[in-house]
This record gives C-alpha cells, structure tokens and sequence, in this order.
C-alpha cells in the first residue's frame, strides 16, 4: 500500500485517474443513452463530466512550463529525426497546455466574455498536431528496431535454399502464362507474415514502444471526433479515452514502461 | 517498485494556499463598492478550487489509514497513540469529505449535507486536538531534556544573572520556564512550524463548529498562514516534523 501513498501524492497521477474516470463518464453517458436511461441520470452523469473536466484543467495549469522544458531537453537529443519530432510535439503540447489554462480561467469566470468554442477548437488542434509527431516518432523508432532485429538474424543464419523463390524449380518445368501470378500470391504472403511476424516480435520485446504506440493510436481518435474530421461518436471516444488513460497509469505505477527519451 | 527519479512535484498545497488567499481578499474588499467585480471573480475563483480539492481529496482516506497503521507501531506510546487517534479521525474527516463531494456533484440526493458538514468538521478538530496534543508533548521532552543538559543549565543561570530586574518583575520560575521553551523551540524549527500550523488550522473548525465564532477573514488569514507552512516544509523537508 506504500506505492498507493507514493501515486497518490504525485497530482500528475491523479490527473490521470480522474482523466480515466471522465472518459469512463463521457462511454456511460453514451451507453446510457442508447440504453434509453432516464434523462435525470444523464444529466448527472454529464455534470460530473464537466466538472471533472474543469478540475483536470486546474490540475494542468502548470504544465506548459513543463512542457518548454521537456522541449529545451529534447533539442540536445543525438538523432536528428527523435530531436524534430519531439522538440515539435513538446512546442505543440506547451502551447494546447497554454489554450487550455486560457479556457479554465475563462470557464472560472476569471475572463470574462471568452469565446469558448474557438479556444476548445484552438486547443484540439494543438493536440492533434502533437498526437501526430508523437506517432510518427513511434513509427520511426519501430523502423529502426524492425531493421536492426533484421540485421541480427541475416547474420546469426546465412539464407538457406528453402527460403529462395520456389519459381527457379518451377519456371525450368513447363509454365503457362498463369504461372507467374499464381506463384507471386503465396510469396507475397509469405513475405507479409515474416514481416508482421517481425513487428509482432519486435513490439512484444520493447514493451515501453508498444505502450506509446497504443496510447497515441488511442489518444488521436479524440481530437479527430472533436474538431469534426473524423467524427466516431462519444461511445467510442469515451472508451479510446479511458484505455489511453488506463495505459499512462500504468506508466506511471511501473516507471521502466515509460518511452525514453 | 524501482524508480531512480524522486516524484514530481505535488501542487495539492498550493491550491489551498489559493483558496484561503482568496477567502481573505473576498472578506476585505466585501466593502469596496469598486471592486464588486474583483469580488464576483474571487468568489467564483474559492468556489472551483474548493470543489476541485474536494475531488482530489477522494483517495486520501485510505492515505490515512496507512498512515494510522504505521503510527500504532511507533515505539513511543505516548505519540503512536497520539498520532493513530489523529489519523483515524483524519479517514473518518476524509469519508465525510467524500460523501459531501458526492452529493455536490450529485451523485447521492437523500443526504442532509448540514449534518456531515458538522461531522466533517468535527472529526477534523478531533484530528488537530490530537496532533497539538503530540506537539506539547514532543516540546515537554525537549524541555526536560534541555534542562538534564549540564551546558544548558549554564546558559541559563547566566541569563539569569544577566537580567536581574527581568527576574524580579516576572514571576522566576515562570521566566525559567519560558526561557526553556523558547530555547528548545528555536533548537528544533520543525516542531515550532508543526505547532503554529495546528494553531492556525484549529480556528477553521472552531468557527463552524461554532465553539470560537471569529470571521470569515481570520479563518481565510488562519488558513493561509497555515498552508504556507505546508508548502515550506514542502519545499523544505528538513523543516518536516518526523514521524
């Protein structure tokens, strides 16, 4: 129970459970709604969304200056396409952090005559943009484990005859026009199951990889639905939002799943 | 659990720093005609923040529960009683905190929020009663201790062959006694800081419980006072009192 006291005391940890517990309201409401529930229990249930909402924004307040600083780290880093995509997603991130602040003071009262919408729309797409680098780092960093694990097996097993194109045996024996392209399926999906074998293989080891990789793929149905682009509906934003809010308190309880830098 | 980095930052002091800072402003500019404006903002501003702490408060009960079942394994009697009374009466505080939390957002309806109000407050005063009494005995064994002390004991009687006239005006004894007290507090920050937040901390309860009807202003100075201290022995753990 002592790591209990240890989460609990950190605010981001609490940030993240009640982040779990708003998207865990924004799915009931929506189950409650087809479900055809009375409309009283809706409303609760969207007020205690709101209000949640508003009390994570106060938790945030401080975190664009976090986020510059995450960005000022970043730029040190060695590789030079890490160092783009997370100097950019730390910039983007700090800035949907400062429209955010700028959205609980004017929901306080705090900032009178704010226009609300334009602010929630600004913020999201911050958001997304920082969503996207984030998954194209993911990307990035799965190439290169994907060719480096290659690497190491061409040269732990030199090719062996079985694994060349069966087509040599079979173009010396009489072919017909067809022959090609029947023999190009079978290979191509072989091809394709030694590949999705290797990002199978290469995800299951580097756990913190495909944490982030979930999280982000997750995360990015959220401002997708909310900006309009690609809208999804609340049961499923509500249900993306709570796995992606599951994933990062898991990050926080086992600090190695974290995906450094 | 393995983790090389200490844990971020927690913010929780700051807001109730906030909050009692704005309690303070709204209580004296509640007479300034030009600034009604300021006083809407502030007032809105204390509301957010005390519902938000509410909703942060929801997973400290069984913080305290851990927190009583150390203490009962404290080899001083004396203060693991002290402290397991604190903290049992802090969860029970906790769990009405958490019942008012769920009836604002509503949550639970048939509940008479007046009467938990009283409880909550109740079981908090309790919770302070406990660790001032911890803090009197704590600065009672630093006294005696201070007074075994044979280098001590010099310094005294040369403060007292010092201020002779000090002496016959106050009642001897009685200066010895402050002199000791002063010279043991000073001696040990930590608990002077623990004594003087629990004083400011038990006029909140004391005037909703109405046993001490002061104003709104002294319990918004009262709890500020109070939470920047917390944030002091925040910022500075040596200034912590230990356990």
């Amino acid at each position: 129970m002592d790591s209990w006291v240890r989460f609990n005391a950190q605010s981001q940890a609490k940030e993240r459970v009640i982040r779990a517990a708003q998207y865990a309201c924004t799915l009931l409401g929506y189950t409650l709604k087809k479900g055809g529930a009375a409309a009283e229990l809706h409303k609760t249930i969207s007020q205690l969304e709101a209000h949640m909402s508003l009390t994570r924004k106060l938790l945030r307040l401080g975190n664009s200056v976090e986020a510059l600083e995450a960005a000022k780290r970043a730029i040190h880093l060695s590789d030079s396409v890490l160092r783009l995509c997370l100097t950019i997603s730390h910039l983007n991130k700090a800035m949907y952090f400062a429209c955010d602040n700028v959205l609980w003071a004017g929901k306080t009262g705090l900032i009178s005559k704010l226009d609300q919408q334009k602010w929630t729309q600004r913020s999201f797409r911050y958001y997304l943009f920082a969503l996207i680098l984030n998954l194209t780092r993911d990307v990035y960093e799965l190439r290169l484990l994907i060719e480096s694990e290659e690497r190491y097996r061409a040269s732990r097993s030199p090719p062996s005859p079985s694994t060349t194109l069966p087509a040599d045996s079979l173009s010396s024996s009489s072919s017909s026009p067809a022959a090609p392209a029947t023999i190009a399926l079978p290979v191509m999906s072989a091809w394709l199951c030694r590949r999705l074998h290797l990002l199978g293989m290469v995800l299951y080891n580097n756990p913190p990889l495909l944490l982030d990789l979930l999280k982000n793929s997750c995360d990015i149905f959220i401002p997708l639905d909310r900006l309009g682009i690609y809208p999804t509906g609340s049961g499923f934003v509500g249900a993306c939002g709570l796995a992606s809010s599951v994933l990062s308190i898991l990050t926080i309880i086992n600090p190695w799943l974290k995906l450094k830098p | 659990m393995n983790d090389n980095f200490p844990p971020p930052p927690s913010v929780f002091p700051y807001f109730r720093a906030t909050q009692y800072a704005c309690a303070l402003s709204i209580y004296l500019l509640r007479n300034n005609s030009e600034r009604k404006d300021l006083v809407a903002k502030l007032i809105s501003l204390e509301a957010t923040m005390s519902a938000g702490r509410k909703l942060f408060r929801l997973g400290n009960t069984i913080n305290s529960i851990e927190a009583a079942k150390r203490t009962m394994r404290l080899s001083d009697r004396v203060l693991g009683l002290c402290l397991t009374a604190a903290n049992i009466n802090r969860a029970l505080y906790f769990i009405c905190d958490n019942a008012l939390w769920a009836r604002s957002v509503g949550l639970i309806r048939d509940i008479d929020k007046e009467r938990w109000s009283l409880n909550a407050s109740r079981c908090y005063f309790l919770s302070l009663v406990m660790h001032l009494t911890r803090d009197v005995y704590v600065v009672l064994q630093l006294m005696a201790q201070k007074v075994r002390d044979k280098h001590f004991r010099q310094k005294m009687d040369q403060h007292v062959s010092e201020n002779p006239e000090v002496v016959d005006v106050v009642v001897p004894q009685l200066d010895a006694f402050l002199f000791v007290l002063l010279e043991s507090l000073k001696s040990h920050p930590a608990v002077a800081l623990d004594t003087l937040k629990n004083i400011c901390d038990l006029f909140i309860p004391l005037d909703r419980l109405g046993i001490y009807q002061s104003n709104a202003g002294v319990v918004g100075f009262c709890g500020l006072m109070s939470s920047l201290i917390g944030i002091l022995t925040l910022t500075h753990p040596e200034l912590r009192i230990k356990p």
